[in-house]
């Protein structure tokens, strides 16, 4: 479904990606964790390519990234990704938001486009926000909506860029309970997070990066219970404790 | 002190000859700014995403109008121009050609701002469900960047509006004109003025009327 070879990435000297082998199964659910500044979220951004890749190759779903003809927008429109900030569009209602991409990519008529925004505003549990404006709605219903917005594309795998960081504590269970329901329906996620207890109960497979590598990859339990390198054991220390 | 009177029956005779120079000032002004805004939005749109060259042809345009005088750029225009082109501009045309290079160079400068200050998290959510760029710009950008320009725009409304007076340079028949010429055959610069100052003004608050409603929407 997604895989990686040798991927490097870097911002004029620095090198924040410094080769990264992954390769990422339909179903699975991934979770990415690792100090901040580790590129845990410049690797999910790399995926759909809001980051350039230096060096390196990636094949999502077939296509290959970095080939010339590759159309990176049908590519796009099959990997949904939700941000940290949500980045809802302010002047468009949660209906309008969420069949944006179904209209203007899929290019489905109005109805359709509507009908399917409301399946999928039902299944994040906002059936009653469709008219408010994202800035009628608190943190959580926020990061829903946009949950919503990339199911609308019906996606092959959604991205999760630290999705509730950003949300008061009182709000981040409605949210990860979302994920965890996605998660059970077999949808492909990856998602980097520092929820360690949706890393630990929900991802099939969690990954531990630290400075520009992959330091430790394999199941939660395996990487929470028997961490083998020094890094992994310091930083889930750290965690634990706050 | 001297023993002046207002004459109100000055005022009342001007009134129909001012309102045609308001009504020729009105067209000038929607002219140049509509042009402007073309060109604003282009210049300001070569700026943002253009190459070197588009770059240094956008900034060239908006540093030579912002960095002289309107009345100079007015007489180039009219006076100057004519000589190396071998064709007169009739005063009209040249009079919303002139206020429309005027106007767009401080327009480009409006809507490169707005746009740059939409965050960038709106770009990417927008390219993230598949927007090409250009959909993006559409759907996402212009519609929240255009909202944060119209303050911006309304002043620079006002301005162009007030900036047309300058056009008596080049006899073109606007309200500042018409003014000039009553004054001529009646001598009552102090009622005439007065009431050419009104007019300017209930057409400057009627257009900030219009933009705080807009605002409000």
């Amino acid at each position: 479904m997604i895989e990686i070879t040798n991927l490097h990435k870097a911002y004029g000297e620095l090198e924040v990606l410094k080769g990264i082998d992954v390769r990422i199964e339909a179903g699975e659910v991934v979770s990415v964790i690792g100090p901040s500044g580790s590129g845990k979220s410049t690797l999910l951004r790399c995926i759909n390519q809001l980051e350039e890749a230096t060096s390196g190759r990636i094949v999502v779903n077939g296509h290959d990234l970095c080939a010339r003809g590759t159309n990176i927008n049908l590519v796009r429109a099959e990997i949904g990704m939700v941000f940290q900030s949500f980045n809802l569009f302010p002047h468009l209602t949660v209906l309008e938001n969420v069949t944006l991409g179904p209209r203007k990519v899929r290019r489905m008529p109005v109805k359709a486009a509507n009908d399917v925004a409301r399946r999928v505003l039902e299944k994040v549990g906002l059936s009653g926000k469709i008219d408010a404006y994202p800035s009628q709605l608190s943190g959580g219903q926020q990061q829903r909506v946009a949950i919503a917005r990339s199911l609308a594309l019906s996606p092959k795998a959604i991205l999760f860029d630290e999705p509730t960081s950003a949300l008061d504590p009182e709000l981040v269970g409605e949210v990860l309970s979302v994920m965890r329901d996605l998660a059970n329906e077999g949808m492909t996620m990856v998602v980097v997070t520092h929820e360690m207890s949706f890393a630990r109960d929900v991802a099939d497979r969690v990954i531990f990066m630290d400075g520009g590598h992959i330091v430790e990859d394999g199941p939660p339990k395996e990487v929470f219970k028997a961490p083998k390198s020094p890094r992994l054991k310091d930083f889930l220390r750290h965690v634990v404790q706050h | 002190m001297s023993n002046f009177e207002f004459d109100w029956s000055a005022v009342f005779q001007a009134v129909p000859a001012l309102v045609k120079g308001a009504e020729l000032t009105v067209v000038i002004t929607f002219g140049g700014l509509f042009f402007g805004f073309i060109i604003g939005v282009t210049a300001g749109w070569m700026k943002l995403a253009g190459n070197m060259v588009s770059k240094a042809v956008a900034n060239f345009y908006i540093e030579a109008i912002r960095g002289t005088p309107f009345i100079v750029q007015v007489m180039f225009l009219y006076f100057g121009v004519p000589l190396a082109l071998g064709f007169r501009i009739p005063p009209l045309v040249a009079a919303i050609i002139a206020l429309s290079l005027n106007a767009g160079a401080y327009i480009a400068e409006i809507v490169r701002g707005a746009i740059q200050s939409i965050d960038r998290g709106q770009t990417e959510a927008g390219r993230s469900i598949g927007l090409t760029a250009p959909q993006a710009m559409r759907y996402v950008i212009w519609p929240q960047a255009f909202r944060r320009m119209l303050p911006a725009l309304g002043n620079q409304f006002i301005i162009s509006l007030k900036d047309t007076s300058i056009l008596v340079v080049i006899g073109v028949g606007e309200l500042t004109r018409t003014g000039q010429e009553v004054i001529a055959y009646n001598f009552r610069a102090f009622e005439v003025w007065f009431a050419v100052a009104v007019i300017y003004f209930v057409m400057t608050f009627s257009v900030a009327q219009i933009i705080k409603y807009m605002e409000r929407r």
